[in-house]
Formats: structure tokens, sequence, C-alpha cells
């Protein structure tokens, strides 16, 4: 069962509930509520007339996690994508790679951390627990549950809203889909959301790449000892021509020596 | 006195002064942190640390494991002259790419993670694998030159057993992460400008990357030539300068072909900062020296050998930080541009790499030939048909970059007109409020005070962040909050914030407006608990 959380932007008030809440749980200093930060992880923008809340969108195949080198950044299969901070070795690699800008560096820091939203996994999914931000929020605009259930209930809103809602889940396919869904009155492209995004999950870009890696190391050892096989064996051959004798031991005279000899 | 006088050079001045300014830099950096040190934001998480430090140390140091092959592999044995500086620029070139990598690492103390926590699904995984091994090759390529002069003779033996070895090995690591460095980009569509993104990058990579090393190879023969009082071995530089005309046309085809196949060239006008870096790159870092070099006059000739080379290498660093930066700034939600402890940095790592060469010639075996310092002084020709034509080809290379740099205004943050956010009209039975609070009355408190949310939020633009901002947190309970004493709850703060008589009601004027009386008998229950859920 993976969890998730649906927006419906059409329902929030904008009372910031959300935001404060995240900060309280945990334990962020107060600050901007309006852009994602180190100090904020979950934001209410208002854009063309409603209040956007942003939030690490919790891909199901997250680009960060698969480009982290030392596997800070894990997606469970509970939902969350959480970050590990005593592995982060700050290459900053998820940040550049995540297609929806969401990771935030502490850069005034002398050991600086990478900080997003965790889906409270630690302080409250853990035990149970719904994320705090869902729990604060007074017109359930922003609710948790299981992504499937979620997927469904958007449908059934947009079906009954007669038009209230733009005809699109936001998350459902984006970036191969994520567990953070969005509904909303306003197209997502007004909003802000990056909707030219691949409906590809992101990892699969390298991993089309990296998969090949064993393949060709194979062919190209082969390649490069053929190559030097063939080589050292005409050289061989020529000197042998030219009257040079190689010793009884092949190797000894032939080419490891005088490799070595000005190496 | 004089004698110390007569050590102070230009280049020597230019040297301390920017090792002083990366000196200072570098304590910044690493006492005071990222964001002290440099521009790089939330916004634009890589600078120049990445695209030059990096990109380019390992790239220009390609030159390494394609002359070992050359010798060791091929068995073209006329270019051993030049296999031990070679190796000894690719091994400065790695060491100094890591050392930028350090500086660029928001956590360098654990530079060593990648060794042992593995994930194999990332292209950086696999290069700080690949670059960790072949610098411990380069290393052991280059022991030699440290060995002989020390007189260790087993040592050298095994070593040189491994020559062939370590050279297989060294071509597999280098095609590896030389390809993977343009592999990492992969995962940026949509980020990266079309002119840069491209499936292709593992192979434009590493192919601009073999061409560029060689150039670099042919530009620090000219170098040392200068330096050292070396010979120049023209007529290997010019079996080199015909490869990187091979390796600089099949880039070619391969980066147009693909260009071609995404349409990303229709309506090209030279117009945007992207179009008129992407044609100084492609035109005289790739295209020109390409010509230039597969016409003997000019490739015969010194200058115009150092010349083209130079454009090569000169192309292969615009086109990398092109990657890295240029091409990600029209993409990114804000601009950047390098602070100057950035540049400090970055040059004083260039500058520390001239002077560990200039040191490793000087006391190492590096040129195993006698140097013949008198007969082949380092001549400039004037008047050559191919001199001129290189120097041409420089200079107006240099103009155009400087005229291209004035132009590249810093491009204008769009300025996004803020919405005015309209009052969403709720009803108040569509919020769903938390329950009414008790809190529990002190000792001398006149009673329990039940708190409603009901009556304390405006429903047509409820707002939590006006109380629960400060000191009424939610997920703490109300005991927790009432424990701080009847003054705190009367404080500024608390409910005399409002309750002062002007905003509401003051809490002085009547009691029981929100204390309920105790009553006579019975304990005061307090069970209520926050928001708890």
């Amino acid at each position: 069962m993976s969890l998730a959380i649906l927006t419906d932007l059409t329902r929030c008030v904008g009372c910031r509930g959300c935001v404060l809440a995240c900060k309280e749980i945990n334990e962020l200093p107060a600050g901007s509520t309006e852009r994602l930060s180190s100090l904020t992880w979950t934001a209410l923008e208002r854009r063309a007339g409603l209040n956007v809340r942003r939030q690490c969108m919790h891909c199901v195949e997250p680009a960060c996690a698969s480009v982290c080198p030392v596997g800070a950044l894990k997606k469970l299969p509970s939902g969350p994508v959480v970050y590990n901070e005593r592995l982060c070795m700050g290459c900053r690699y998820c940040m550049a790679a995540c297609p929806f800008r969401v990771p935030k560096y502490e850069w005034d820091k002398q050991l600086p951390r990478v900080r997003k939203c965790v889906m409270c996994y630690d302080k409250r999914l853990k035990n149970g627990k719904p994320p705090a931000c869902t729990t604060a929020c007074p017109t359930q605009a922003t609710v948790f549950g299981n992504r499937d259930d979620l997927i469904r209930e958007a449908r059934s809103r947009i079906r009954a809203g007669n038009g209230r809602y733009v005809d699109r889940v936001f998350g459902l396919e984006e970036a191969g889909g994520t567990s953070v869904l969005y509904l909303s009155s306003v197209p997502f492209d007004k909003l802000g959301f990056p909707t030219a995004v691949d409906r590809e999950p992101y990892p699969l870009l390298t991993w089309k790449v990296l998969s090949k890696i064993p393949d060709f190391v194979g062919v190209w050892s082969v390649v490069l000892l053929g190559v030097w096989w063939i080589v050292s064996r005409r050289m061989e051959l020529e000197r042998h021509g030219e009257g040079e004798h190689p010793g009884a031991d092949r190797r000894g005279s032939g080419r490891w020596q005088r490799s070595g000899s000005s190496g | 006195m004089a004698r110390l006088w007569s050590k102070v050079t230009f280049w020597r001045v230019v040297a301390a002064a920017t090792l002083a300014a990366g000196a200072y830099a570098t304590v910044v950096r690493f006492v005071m942190g990222l964001g002290a040190s440099s521009n790089m934001s939330d916004g634009f998480p890589w600078g120049i640390w990445i695209g030059f430090d990096i990109l380019v140390g390992v790239g220009l140091a390609a030159g390494g494991f394609t002359i070992t092959a050359t010798v060791h592999l091929l068995d073209l044995e006329r270019y051993r002259p030049i296999v031990r500086p070679t190796v000894l620029t690719a091994f400065l070139g790695y060491l100094l790419a890591i050392a930028g990598l350090l500086f660029d690492l928001g956590r360098p103390d654990r530079v060593w993670h990648p060794m042992f926590w593995w994930n194999p699904h990332s292209v950086m995984f696999e290069i700080g694998w690949c670059v960790m091994l072949y610098t411990t090759v380069l290393a052991l390529e280059f022991s030699p030159m440290i060995l002989e002069p020390l007189g260790y003779r087993k040592p050298l033996r095994v070593i040189h057993l491994f020559t062939v070895p370590l050279v297989l090995a060294g071509v597999m690591l280098s095609t590896l992460h030389q390809s993977s460095l343009g592999s990492l980009f992969l995962i940026f569509p949509g980020k990266l400008h079309a002119f840069w993104y491209s499936l292709w990058l593992p192979v434009l990579f590493f192919l601009s990357a073999v061409a560029a090393g060689l150039s670099m190879v042919i530009l620090e023969s000219f170098l040392s030539a200068r330096a050292f009082g070396r010979r120049l071995e023209l007529p290997l530089l010019e079996g080199l300068a015909r490869v990187v005309v091979v390796v600089l046309t099949l880039y070619l085809v391969v980066r147009f072909q693909d260009l071609g196949s995404r349409s990303a060239l229709d309506g090209f006008a030279l117009t945007t900062g992207e179009e008129q870096l992407f044609a100084l790159e492609v035109f005289f870092g790739s295209f020109l020296p390409m010509i230039l070099l597969s016409l003997p006059p000019v490739r015969r000739d010194r200058t115009g050998l150092f010349c083209s080379a130079l454009l090569v290498v000169l192309g292969f660093v615009l086109n990398r930080l092109n990657t890295a930066v240029t091409g990600r700034e029209g993409t990114m939600d804000t601009v950047y541009f390098p602070t100057w402890m950035e540049f400090a940095v970055t040059a004083s790592l260039v500058c520390a790499g001239f002077i560990a060469f200039a040191l490793a010639a000087r006391y190492l075996n590096v040129f195993t030939e006698e140097p013949a310092r008198s007969d082949h002084r380092f001549q400039e020709p004037r008047g050559k048909i191919g001199a001129r034509i290189g120097q041409l080809a420089l200079t107006t290379f240099g103009v155009a970059i400087v005229v291209a740099a004035l132009k590249l205004k810093t491009p204008a943050v769009a300025a996004v007109a803020p919405v005015p956010a309209e009052p969403v009209a709720t009803k108040r039975s569509a919020l769903t409020l938390p329950p009414d609070l008790t809190f529990p009355a002190g000792k001398d408190s006149p009673g329990v005070v039940k708190f409603k949310h009901r009556s304390h939020v405006s429903a047509g633009r409820p707002d939590c962040a006006v109380c629960h901002a400060g000191s009424f947190p939610m997920m703490k309970t109300v005991q927790g909050i009432a424990s701080a004493g009847s003054d705190r709850m009367h404080g500024a703060d608390r409910c005399g914030g409002c309750h002062d008589g002007k905003r509401a009601f003051a809490y002085k004027e009547y009691c029981e407006a929100c204390h309920t009386p105790r009553p006579k008998t019975a304990a005061p229950s307090a069970t209520a608990r926050g928001t708890g859920r």
C-alpha cells in the first residue's frame, strides 16, 4: 500500500495551518511561508487567485533518490521519499535533478544538509499518524490516504464538479507519477506547476545508459585486449623477421620487458 | 638581495596574487560555508566548481589515456617521449579536479562515502568510482618518475611488470567516466537548453574529451619547450593534430546529426545569448580548428599548430561551461554569476597545476631525454602563412568571446506581477475547525477557559498564522501551553495580544467572559488535548 496526499486547491482557504504545523513538527524556525526554503518545507503561494500549497511531490520513482551517489535519499514502499543526513556528502545532484525543484540546501551553514518534506515519516507516519499538514487543514483541502483511493476520489470530484475543476489530476502521471496529487480550478501551468515534465520516470533517462555499462565493459575489454594482442604479436613477428630472436621465454624478452624499460 | 629580485618575474607575481586570493577564499569557504563564498543557491545548485574544475579538469586530462594507449597498446613507439609529461599532466588534472570537488561538496569530510554506501543507479556514483580507480592508475603510471631519482629498483620492476594491464585499465576507466560526465546531464530534460541537452551526451563528452585531451598534449609540449628549453617534437605533434582532425570531424557529425534530428537548430538566428555561445563554441572551438589542422601549412607551423590546439581547448572549456552553467541559466529561477572567490579558487587550482608541473619537471624524471637547451630554443617564426592564419583565428575567437560576454547581459528575471489574492469566500460551516479546547485553571485562576475556534476564526478569510505562528503551537497540548501561568497567558504574546481593549475586549474587563467560574465542589477536569490527533 502506498500512501499519498491529495491537495484540492479549490478547497484551500489559505489559512497556512499546514505550513505552521509543518514548521512545528519539524522544529523549523519561523520564516517566509510563501516560498519553499531550507526552513519551509511546505509553502503557500498565492497564484491566479488560488492558494497553492507546495511541498515535495514524493515521486513514485524519484529522480533525487536515483541520482544520489550514496543513497542518502530513498523512496520507501509506503510512499515518502526520506533523507538520511548522516550519509549525504553534499553534492547537490538531487537539487539539480529534481524536476519539481524541491530539495533545498542550508547554504549558510558550515556543515549543511539537504532539506525537504519527508511526509513526517520519522515524526508521525512511522507511528501510524498522518502527516502534520493534513491534520492541521481545517477544510480538508489537503488529505492523506492510500494513493489509489485518493486518485479515485480526485476523479470522482472532477466528475461531480461539473466543470469546476480542470480535467487533470496533477501527479497522476507527471514524472512517472507522484505520491502528492493536486486538483485545481485553474490550469496548472498558470499556477507555476512544471506542466512540461516528462511522463516517463526520470531515473530511466540515466538508467538506460548505466544499465549498458556491464555489456560495454565486456565488449570493450575484448576489443582492447584483441588490439593489444594483435599489435604485439605483429611487432614480435617483425622483430623475428629482422633476426632478433626472442628468447625461450617469449614474454620475458618480448613486449613486457620492452615496455618496462622506459615506461 | 639582487639575486632574490631577479626571481621576481611577471608570472610569479600573478601566481602569488592568485594563490593569496585563493587562500582567502578557501578560508571563507570552509569556515563560513558555501553561501558565504559562492553565488550558488537553491535555484542554481551547481556553479563553476563543477562546470570548470571538475568537467574541464577531468576532460583535459584525457590525453593521459590516449597517449599511453597509443604507445603501449598500438605500439607507436615514436610517441614515447611525450608519455611521461602527458601522464604527469593527467595525474595533476585529476588531483586538481578532486581538490575542486572538495571545495564544491557541502560535506567534503564525507567524500569517501561512495566507497561504502552504494547506489549503482547514480551516474555520479559510477563516476566517483572510476575517477578514484583511474587516479590510482595514474599515480602508479606516474610513480616511476619519482621512484627513479630515488633509486628504488624493486618497486620499479613491479610497476614495469604491470604497465600494460595498467594502460588497459586506464583506457577502460577513462572511456567510462569521460562519457559518464555527459550522462550526468541526461536527467536534466527541460532544465538544459536544447543545444546542449542530448541523449548523445555520453558519446559527445567522450569524443570532445579525446580531441581536447590531445590538443592539451600539444599545448603542454609547447609550454614545456618554452619553459624548460626542451626540443619541440614537431613531427610528433603534427601526428596528434591529424588525430584531432578525425575526432573533431566525428564529433561534429554526431553533434549536428543529433541537433538536426531534434530540429534544435530550426530558426537559428544568432540573436539570443545561447545561440551566440553555441555558435562560438561550435564554430571556433570545433569547426575552425578542424579545418585549420587539416591544412598542412597550418599544422606544420609552430604558431599555427599552437593556435589551433588552443582553439580546441578553449572551445572545450566553453562547451563544458555551457553545459553546466550557461545552458541552464535560461530555465532556472535565478541568475548565477560566480563570486570573485569562486574564480579565485578555480584560478588557484590552475595555478597550483602549473607550479606542480614545473616542480616535477625540475626534480623528477619527467623528460627522459637530454635537454637541448641552446640549440632548440622556442622561436617565434615570423610571416609564415600558417602562423598568420592560426593567430588570426585565435584572435577572432578571443574578440568574439569578449563581445559575446559584453552583450550577454544578465538575463532579466521575468518580473512576475504579483497576482492579488482574491479572498476565498468560505461558509463558516465549510470549515472543519478543531474542537473546543479547555485550558485548565491554575491555582489563583477564577476557572477554566473554554476556547472556541468558531468564535476566533474569520470565516471569510481564515488565517491560522495569526495565533499559531506565535505562542500557540498546534502540536502542543493545552496543558503545556497553560502551564506557563496566568501572567504569561494574559501577556501580549498570548491572549492579551488581541484582548487589549482595542482589537478585542480587554481581558481585565470581565473575567467570566472567558473563565468559567469554578464549581464549588468538583475538581476541575481538564482533559482536552490540543490537536494531538
